[in-house]
């Protein structure tokens, strides 16, 4: 299920309860006393862990030490560096409103511009020193006692904190599918996130199976370079226009001379993503207009009736992650590209099998087919107060208190936590939010010089409860599959309501929703 | 007897498919088809391979309006299996060597105008009214044509396919008959009013009218392929039999509908019915294939190659 980490499928709390020797993992912990540990310890330089780290120094804690599995920065964005890779928000909302870009080339800035914003993150803010690259967490564990989690490398390295951060990404693991007999395939195979800028695609045969939001981005740079196409399709998305277009010159003059007016224009994009909440979470007059904008985009785009009835979604918009593209459509069109909507019977050794009995024969096969996203398990183990453990915890679907703390596993913190996820709105904009409300608790936990600072049980079900009650009238809960549900339907993903609402929630530290020792 | 389990039925389809590249196509044996059986069989092909590829278009319709997603994603498959069916059919002409070229074969009028209707009007129909054609269709041609293509034909290919074929088929009508029962079972889904409401719809009523002549025509020919067309009215005589086997399915409205026009098919005597209904084969006839639309898209997915 996931590269480099445990299966949080494979349920890693049930292996790892059946050999928990408390004494034993206690001593392992117990063994490390050399290990002083730094005031916050932060798990992955995402988006997310690199923001917490600036958050917190500007707010004075130096006392830092990120722990990042691969050998640069960047999560997402410098995973997936695959052809036509880019946002679907406006990098103008796409980016920390305390680290504005006047410099943006589009409005959609494509995948590597996103990284160089990163990298200047990281220079700007001098985080550089903080970050330990190659450190693999394999285990994340508390000591109740002193009050100090510790992090277990693959290599076994261990690293201590008074609070710890897990910001290891929503959509940072992938594997290719299991699908029959790809074993069998002897072509070449990519996934989407683990791009192979090596292979040459000129001239060559190619599959791309997945049409999700990175799939229709990829599709239309493969039909400029390959010789031939075939797109292989489960499910049609919704797909909306997108108004991409690249940023005059006088128009990064003006934001860097006059940083209110981006400001503003944050704020103008702000507002119009709030507005498509209506549309996308629940069903409202505006759910329908938003379809019929994607379909009239379908229409104006797509002749074939056919061709269009293939391409036409049978759930309501928002159900599953809103597509934005102007290319896709006209790309499956081309002489070399084709749209197969027969369901892959298996993968053989020259191709895919699909159910209509002919065998696809492709030189490679591109796996757009998403992340492993952990609804009811954690990425690893995460081993919280009297030797609980979160994946367990969790088998019916992840809860948290206000997306960020778990009863039971004191100072610890998550980013992107259970029901955070926007629909709507750009994922940094939650982030903020996120990020501000662990400054507090952390500086809780050090200014009051606090072994626990823990969210009560009753607290933290209280708040699942409302939040379940309301993603019920969600159009994510209305009937179709997605990456958002568990397989049993339950929604630990999203979030059910306007940002500015979530924003709100997170703006709010009460001491008294939490037991402190 | 019960309704069969239809999550079972699913993981079953998934687990047991094939492909035209399993069956070795210039095996000997091609050469066991009779200079006099060749024109007939050509013909009764190319009618045989449009039937499932009409069916297939059904069961595209119906994956749209399933009501569960069980059943969407087993008609998704149902969809591509006739299909799948259409392409081996096609595979086996070209072994015969009764395609022109790459031609595909043109369909007869009546399944011409099925084709125009499926295309217009099919993703609009209750799944109800599809679910109830189908099976008839299903048990009826594909039946009866099956069972006497391999009594005539002896070359071994197309005994290996019509195998495969034909485990596919039980499984359609399988899934088939129980849908009519789960639809019979009036509480649980709709009211017998409301489920023939559809009745009065124009575009059904057009559905009809490409439908009836087509079973005539089917005879006909069958006739001049030398089956005796009894056994394409025992075949229809199962639908009713199965389709009838509990009271639910009895209960089905749309069974009755069927079952009671089975009938009139059937009773040749009945020149009330028989009359105007080979008038309007003979009258559909003459329309000229001009006259007609150009064939949908769908239609050109058709292909005779194990690979591409
Ligand atoms: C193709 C794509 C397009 C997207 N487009 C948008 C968009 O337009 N708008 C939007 O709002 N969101 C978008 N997203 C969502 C995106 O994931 C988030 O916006 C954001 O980048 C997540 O940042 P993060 O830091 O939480 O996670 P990541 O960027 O995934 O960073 C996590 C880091 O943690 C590291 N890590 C993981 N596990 C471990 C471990 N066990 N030990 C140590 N380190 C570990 C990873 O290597 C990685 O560097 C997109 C996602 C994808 C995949
Ligand atoms: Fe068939
Ligand atoms: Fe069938």
């Amino acid at each position: 299920m996931t590269t480099s980490s445990a299966s949080p499928k494979k349920a890693p709390g049930k292996a790892a309860t059946r050999k928990r020797p408390t004494t034993g993992k206690r001593a392992t912990v117990k063994k490390t006393p050399a290990v002083k540990p730094a005031a916050v310890l932060i798990v992955g330089a995402g988006f997310a862990g690199l923001g917490m780290a600036i958050r917190l120094k500007q707010a004075g804690i130096k006392d830092i030490v990120i722990l990042e599995r691969a050998s640069a920065v960047g999560g997402t964005w410098r995973d997936n560096q695959y052809p036509g890779a880019a946002c679907d928000i406006p990098s103008n909302l796409y980016s920390y409103s305390f680290a504005p870009n006047p410099n943006w080339s589009r409005s959609f800035s494509g995948s590597e511009e996103i990284l160089g914003y990163i990298h200047h993150l990281v220079a700007e803010f001098e985080l550089e020193p903080y970050i330990r690259f190659e450190k693999n967490v394999e285990d994340l564990s508390f000591d109740e006692k002193k009050g100090i989690w510790t992090a277990t490398t693959d290599k076994g390295e261990q690293f201590a904190g008074r609070a710890a951060v897990m910001a290891q990404g929503p959509l940072s693991n992938c594997s290719f599918p299991a699908i029959t007999g790809i074993e069998d395939f002897t072509g070449h195979k990519i996934h989407s996130a683990r791009w192979d800028h090596e292979y040459d695609f000129t001239g060559k045969k190619v599959a791309v199976i997945g049409t999700g939001a990175s799939g229709i981005q990829i599709i239309p740079e493969l039909v400029k370079q390959a010789g031939h196409v075939k797109v292989f399709q489960r499910t049609p998305g919704w797909v909306m226009p997108r108004p991409d277009f690249a940023t005059p010159a006088w128009n990064k003059k003006l934001f860097e001379k006059l940083p209110a007016s981006q400001q503003a224009m944050r704020n103008l994009l702000y507002w119009s993503h709030e507005s498509m909440a209506l549309a996308v979470i629940w069903k409202s007059p505006l759910t329908r207009i938003a379809e019929r904008v994607a379909r009239l985009h379908l229409r104006r785009q797509v002749k074939d009736r056919w061709l269009r009835r293939q391409l036409t979604p049978d759930f309501t918009i928002g159900c599953k992650r809103v597509l934005v593209s102007n290319d896709y459509y006209p790309a499956l069109q081309k002489d070399n590209a084709k749209l197969i909507t027969w369901p892959i019977a298996r993968l053989s050794e020259k191709g895919v099998r699909t159910v209509e009995g002919i065998e696809h024969q492709v030189d490679c096969i591109v796996f757009a087919t998403g992340f492993d996203v952990s609804h009811s398990g954690t990425p690893f183990p995460v081993k919280g107060r009297d030797g609980r453990v979160l994946g367990e915890e969790w088998q019916g679907g992840a809860q948290a208190y206000k997306s960020i703390n778990v009863s039971g596993y004191p100072n610890l913190f998550m980013t992107f936590g259970p029901n955070s996820g926007p629909g709507h709105n750009s994922a940094l904009v939650y982030m903020e939010s996120q990020l501000d409300y662990a400054v507090k608790g952390i500086e809780k936990i050090l200014k009051d010089d606090l072994k626990m600072l823990d969210v009560k049980e009753d607290v933290q079900r209280r708040h699942n409860k409302a939040i379940q009650k309301r993603l019920a009238r969600t159009n994510w809960n209305s009937g179709c599959k997605s990456w958002y549900l568990t397989d049993d339907g339950f929604n630990a993903t999203m979030y059910p309501g306007f940002a500015t609402q979530y924003a709100a929630q997170m703006a709010e530290f009460e001491e008294r929703d939490y037991e402190t020792v | 007897m019960a309704s069969i389990d239809l999550d079972k039925m699913l993981t079953k389809i998934k687990s047991t498919q094939w492909a035209l590249s399993d069956i070795d196509w210039d095996a000997p044996g091609a050469e066991l088809i009779t200079e006099e059986q060749w024109p007939k069989l050509k013909d009764f092909m190319a009618d045989l391979m449009w039937i499932e590829h009409v069916g297939a278009r059904a069961f595209a319709a119906m994956a749209k309006k399933a009501p569960t997603d069980t059943l969407r994603q087993i008609y998704t498959y149902f969809h591509a299996e006739e299909q799948r069916h259409a392409n081996a059919e096609m595979a086996l002409m070209k072994r015969w060597g009764m395609l022109e070229g790459d031609e595909i074969p043109e369909p007869n009028i009546n399944l011409r105008l099925v084709i125009e209707w499926l295309d217009r009007y099919s993703d609009d129909m209750p799944v109800y009214v599809l679910g109830t054609v189908v099976p008839m269709l299903e048990i009826a041609l594909d039946g009866a044509l099956c069972t006497f293509l391999l009594e005539t034909v002896k070359d071994p290919v197309c005994h290996q396919a019509f195998e495969k074929i034909n485990d596919d088929e039980s499984r359609h009508l399988g899934v088939g008959f129980s849908v009519m029962e789960m639809q019979g079972r009036g509480k649980t889904f709709i009211g017998a009013t409301k489920m023939l409401a559809p009745l009065l719809d124009p575009r059904l009523m057009l559905g009809i009218a490409s439908y009836v002549p087509l079973l005539n025509k089917m005879r006909d020919n069958i006739i001049t392929m030398g089956l005796p067309e009894e056994r394409l009215y025992a075949a229809m005589a199962k639908f009713e039999k199965i389709g009838g086997r509990t009271e639910d399915g009895r209960r089905n409205p749309w069974f009755q509908v069927i079952r009671q026009h089975a009938k009139l098919v059937v009773n040749r005597r009945n020149h009330v019915y028989h009359v105007p209904v080979d008038g309007m084969v003979k009258l559909t006839g003459l329309i000229p294939r001009r006259a007609l639309p150009a064939v949908p898209s769908w239609v050109r997915e058709l292909t005779y190659q194990p690979t591409a």
